[in-house]
């Protein structure tokens, strides 16, 4: 398992006196996963850090057992989108990519054909042969991307990858996370919007201050926070009489109406007692329409492990 | 396998920088740089030819002729035997000197017919006839009719200030001359006047006035123009000598120069009154003297600014360009050791820096023999000049190795280029000083090793820089060439340890 993971153990890294990351251990099983955290929280270093673009001060990163410090083979199971806008002068975004496969040791017409191919991925065929320079930020962002992929690699980094993507191509590229996560890949992102990181991981890993603050599935992340009452909200015919109802519970600690009387929402300490109670109160009448978590999401997780600091 | 890998990702990333290190902006004030003494020689050689040209046109004659010429022949002789030519040029010089029929410094002045005065006043108009303007008079003598006694001597005697105590006017009638500079009356003022006083009137038929050369001073300061005058009442004077002075004469020089051309060389001719003084003549191209002017050339502008400051600009750059453009992330992102990309990246540098310098120095000696008659350098080739080729293009492409490799380290190790490129300018430039050592830690110890011919020391040049130019103790060259390898090594082991240690980071990082 360990092989096939990204395992971080007590890594920490300072910029000077500046705290960069602090003793972060992980461990990340392929699939989809999400650095999420605030601008600073350390997400970049993270991810420069498992590239080897920069150096731990302490602990011991593995890449699927590879050291960051050996690029000749972490690289080659390996794409990094950074978040570095610059390219350098000569490419092109065909040339980009290409002279990128090259040192792969693919052939010039292999090569060709593969950064044909990712570029047709990330829709820049049109655009190939323009200087990377002149590209826009969106173009700029996508040919990042497809420079990544371009090798077909295990472990994808991206940071901040949707950023600049209009809504056509980030549907497109959400598609293909999925796709890689599905074949037992690594996808590794940064993102500090909550709401697509919600729609696409499979794990996320919370970060704050350089430091890891939760991991793990969002579901499983949220059930460990004890202390936190989970919220649910349930539409039915007569909340009113459903909440005085459900405040009989020890286990409730808040119910909030909505204004037109057909919804609550709930807080509770117990999501097991609440599933009970929810159950006996349709059994005795109540027609209950639906129940949907409504902190099973990384802004609510945020909120309660971060809380000011987001 | 992995080694093979390696060396063909290297050549990639060589291939990829090549044309950066070709076709920047910065690469083009390197081609300046190396085309530099190519361009200077070529103007050279075409004010060779002008001045050839020009003097086939009117002046040639044969060998034979010029060989003929000797000195002390005349002028008109040497014209009616080689022919006139169009470079012939006279000119005179006038020089001042003293009539050859006068005494040294003694004037006699006769009045005649005699006039009879009490009184007798030197008036000094012009003290010398150089800048100097002090009035030196030894003896002042005034004789009668018979010219037999000195009617001044020991009389009473005024004149202007003088110039000190023991210097006065009495100093004029005490009958000597031989008592150097205090046998002297001698005034700093500029008019300054000398008086006798006879005690009664008396004939005066004569004077005479001893002046400093007189005395055993120089001619120069001897009086340029005065007069003499004379007077029973104190008051009223007759001029008995008019305005005149110490007799100097001008005298003309003629000069003549003839210019000769035999087809190799230039002859001077100089004629001095008609007469051959000096017969100068010189090579047009000298190929031994234009083979010193390349290995001077070479050395010390070829070597010690070109190649290093064209070093400068494309290794430095190889790694801190990127650096400054934020784009060195994308090498350190492909699947290659640091030391691969080291090697890529230096290798491109080599290649560009080693085509352009080595190129640059074919060119200069091209441009160089290319002034030079065929058989001239048909017999070059026979003897030294495809060892002198190679050892030169040698040195030039051994330059850009060490170099490169000091600057492509320099370039990972230091933000600011400036300060290494001044730090090592000077340790090569005090090579010369520094113990045997420490010598062999200077690229250009070994550069210079390699040279086929000295570079000439001038003797005039000043002291330092002389100093300053002065070539360290040769090595031999297979020890130049180790040595220098050698050098090259240690320092891109110094930059593989710090690739290593590198880490993105275009903010900070050092």
């Amino acid at each position: 398992m360990t092989s096939l993971s990204v395992v971080f153990d007590e890594v920490s890294k300072f910029y000077g006196e500046v705290l960069g990351v602090n003793r972060v251990s992980m461990n990340i099983p392929p699939g989809i996963t999400s650095l999420v955290g605030p601008n600073g929280s350390g997400k970049t270093t993270l991810m420069n850090l498992m590239t080897g673009l920069i150096h731990a001060d302490a602990g011991t990163i593995l890449m699927r057992g590879i050291s960051p410090r050996d690029p000749e083979k972490l690289m080659r199971i390996t794409g990094y989108a950074t978040q570095y806008d610059a390219a350098p002068r000569w490419a092109t975004g065909f040339s980009f990519i290409t002279t990128g496969l090259l040192l792969f040791g693919y052939s010039r017409s292999e090569a060709e054909q593969q950064a044909w191919k990712a570029l047709e991925q990330v829709g820049l065929t049109d655009a190939a042969h323009r200087k990377v320079a002149a590209y826009s930020k969106g173009m700029r962002q996508r040919v990042r991307l497809a420079q990544a992929i371009a090798h077909d690699p295990e472990i994808i980094l991206l940071d901040e990858p949707l950023n600049g993507l209009d809504p056509l191509v980030r549907a497109g590229t959400i598609e293909l996370f999925r796709t890689w996560a599905n074949r037992g890949r690594h996808v590794i992102l940064s993102s500090h919007v909550l709401q697509e990181v919600d729609l696409i991981s499979d794990q996320v890993i919370l970060i704050a201050n350089g430091m890891i603050v939760a991991e793990g599935k969002i579901r499983d992340v949220r059930e460990e926070i004890q202390e936190h009452p989970s919220q649910f909200i349930v539409r039915c015919d007569d909340a009113s009489r459903v909440a005085s109802l459900l405040f009989d519970e020890d286990h409730v600690t808040e119910i909030r109406l909505n204004e037109d009387r057909l919804g609550l929402l709930v807080m509770t300490r117990d999501r097991e007692h609440f599933s009970r109670s929810i159950g006996r109160i349709a059994t005795n009448g109540h027609v209950i329409d639906s129940i949907i978590p409504a902190d099973e999401n990384v802004d609510a997780l945020y909120e309660y492990l971060i809380g000011e600091g987001k | 396998m992995d080694r093979q890998r390696r060396v063909k990702q290297a050549w990639t990333i060589a291939r990829i920088e090549l044309r950066r290190a070709f076709f920047s902006r910065r690469a083009f004030w390197v081609y300046g740089l190396a085309l530099f003494p190519a361009v200077i020689f070529f103007f050279y050689n075409l004010s060779i030819q002008i001045r050839r040209s020009s003097l086939q046109s009117g002046s040639l004659t044969t060998p034979a002729l010029i060989d003929s010429i000797r000195i002390g022949e005349r002028d008109e002789d040497i014209l009616a035997r080689l022919g006139k030519t169009k470079r012939d040029y006279r000119w005179q010089s006038n020089i001042r000197v003293r009539d050859k029929e006068e005494k040294s410094g003694i004037t006699t002045h006769k009045i005649d017919p005699a006039y009879e005065a009490r009184y007798v006043r030197l008036n000094i108009m012009v003290p010398t006839c150089s800048s100097d303007r002090t009035t030196r008079i030894y003896e002042f003598e005034v004789y009668g009719p018979d010219g037999a006694t000195n009617l001044a001597l020991h009389r009473p005697v005024t004149g202007s200030t003088p110039c000190s105590a023991d210097e006065g006017p009495e100093k004029a009638v005490n009958g000597s001359v031989a008592g150097g500079i205090k046998d002297r009356w001698c005034s700093h003022e500029p008019r300054s006047y000398l008086q006798v006083d006879l005690g009664e009137p008396r004939p005066i038929g004569s004077i005479v006035i001893r002046h400093a050369s007189a005395g055993g001073e120089s001619a120069e300061f001897d009086t340029c123009r005065f007069s003499v005058q004379a007077t029973n009442d104190n008051k009223i004077f007759a001029t008995v000598v008019g305005a005149t002075g110490t007799r100097l004469v001008e005298e003309i020089t003629w000069h003549r120069n003839l210019v000769y051309f035999d087809g190799r060389r230039e002859v001077r001719l100089s004629f001095t009154d008609g007469r051959l003084t000096a017969k100068n003549e010189k090579l047009l191209v000298d190929f031994e003297e234009d083979r010193k002017v390349f290995a001077g050339v070479f050395q010390f502008f070829y070597l010690r600014l070109a190649i290093f400051f064209g070093c400068l600009g494309i290794f430095m750059n190889l790694f801190r360009g990127e650096m400054l453009d934020k784009t060195l992330h994308f090498w350190f992102l492909a699947p290659a050791r640091r030391e691969v990309l080291l090697a890529g990246k230096y290798g491109a540098g080599l290649i560009a820096s080693s085509v352009i310098f080595a190129f640059g120095t074919l060119a200069c000696i091209a441009v160089l023999l290319s002034g030079h008659s065929s058989a001239e350098v048909q017999q070059y080739w026979q003897s030294a000049g495809s060892a002198h080729l190679f050892w030169y293009t040698a040195a030039a492409v051994l330059g850009c190795i060490g170099y490169g490799s000091v600057f492509v380290a320099a370039g990972l190790l230091l933000r600011n280029p400036i300060i290494p490129a001044a730090v090592l300018l000077a340790w090569e430039s005090v090579n010369g000083f520094l113990p045997a050592l420490l010598q062999k830690l200077s690229i250009l110890y070994y550069l210079q090793s390699l040279c086929p011919v000295p570079a000439p020391v001038d003797g005039d040049m000043p002291a330092l820089l002389r100093l300053l130019l002065a070539p360290a103790a040769p090595a031999s060259k297979a020890g130049a060439v180790i040595g220098l390898l050698a050098v090259t090594a240690v320092v891109l082991w110094l930059a593989a340890l710090a690739i290593r240690r590198i880490q993105i980071s275009y903010s900070t990082e050092a």
